[in-house]
């Protein structure tokens, strides 16, 4: 199991990367009562079959590791989100993307730690090689929006460990102003 | 903290670049891949990647890579880094935990040896043996 709510989201991201995507985009809600997020990606998305085998943890497509016989990202999200009062989905088209969403009860006593979310972001938004990745945060109400495309415009290219640094400490600053809006 | 703008990155990014360009007069390349697939972070890579951040931002290396990649095969040994330096054999290093980053920081990237101990792609016997000195 992952250990994090932002390790959950981490691998719905590098499953995004590996089919292909442009642009992804991240959006998470939390409030008093639910917690929600979910993955956009315009990759190449799933067919009906495949969709119907990806929550299976003995599935895998086998495209990347020939011979494996296991996934386990999409079971530990679900798993996560049944132990929490709460549930996940799925929602995907053959060539034109995938929408992954998790929603739990906020203070389910089987919901795990949120996670460090700076550094997380920072891990999520240097993922994807070129291309387009966007977070939505919303805390009771209050939020901010990330734009790797904008983030690339202020700092370069944002995978030196100076620069990483930078992008940590920024998103801390608005994690910190939203805490303080709440 | 004061929240941070965009324009404050960029003048940041001003400042770390006149450290910088006195410092990469080597020219030589340096670049750290994660595994970060579900075993990789299952097995604690996001630990690995702050713990990277924190030790280079200490030792003050600025302009070394950090990338993140899918599974790579060796599930057994996450969390994996690759680390591929100009003048250094290219390594995969195994069950990297927190002291391990650091080390690697420490140990490959600032003095040029081997972390032994934990490679699991080995270059070759006589290197190992020489522990990459």
């Amino acid at each position: 199991m992952h250990a994090t709510l932002c390790d959950l989201m981490t691998d719905l991201i590098q499953n995004a990367v590996e089919a292909d995507a442009a642009v992804i985009e991240l959006i998470i809600r939390e409030a008093e009562e639910n917690l929600e997020f979910e993955v956009r990606d315009n990759g190449k998305g799933m067919n009906s079959e495949t969709k119907a085998k990806a929550t299976d943890p003995f599935y895998s497509d086998g495209r990347k590791h020939a011979h494996r016989r296991m996934g386990l990202g999409l079971p530990f999200l679900f798993q996560t989100a049944e132990a929490a009062a709460g549930e996940a989905s799925i929602e995907s088209e053959e060539g034109r993307g995938t929408v992954i969403r998790f929603c739990a009860k906020t203070r389910h006593v089987d919901l795990p730690p949120f996670g460090d979310f700076a550094g997380a972001a920072a891990m999520m938004l240097t993922l994807l090689p070129e291309g387009e990745m966007t977070i939505a945060r919303t805390v009771n109400g209050a939020g901010y929006t990330l734009s790797r495309r904008e983030l690339e415009d202020a700092l370069g290219d944002l995978r030196s460990a100076g620069k990483l640094k930078l992008l940590k400490a920024y998103i801390a600053s608005q994690e910190e102003d939203l805490r303080k809006a709440g | 903290m004061a929240k941070l703008t965009l324009d404050d990155l960029r003048r940041l990014r001003d400042e770390k670049k006149k450290v910088m360009s006195q410092r990469s007069a080597e020219g030589k390349r340096a670049e750290i891949v994660i595994g970060m697939g579900t075993c990789g972070i299952a097995a604690g890579a996001k630990a690995v990647f702050d713990a990277f951040l924190d030790e280079m931002s200490k030792a003050g290396i600025e302009d070394v890579v950090i990338k993140q990649t899918g599974c790579m095969g060796l599930c057994f040994s996450e969390p994996t880094v690759e680390v591929l330096c100009d003048d250094m054999p290219h390594v995969v290093y195994g069950n990297v935990d927190d002291k391990t980053a650091r080390r690697i920081v420490r140990e490959h990237l600032a003095g040029k040896a081997l972390v032994s101990d934990h490679i699991f792609d080995k270059p070759s016997t006589d290197i190992i043996k020489n522990a990459g000195k």
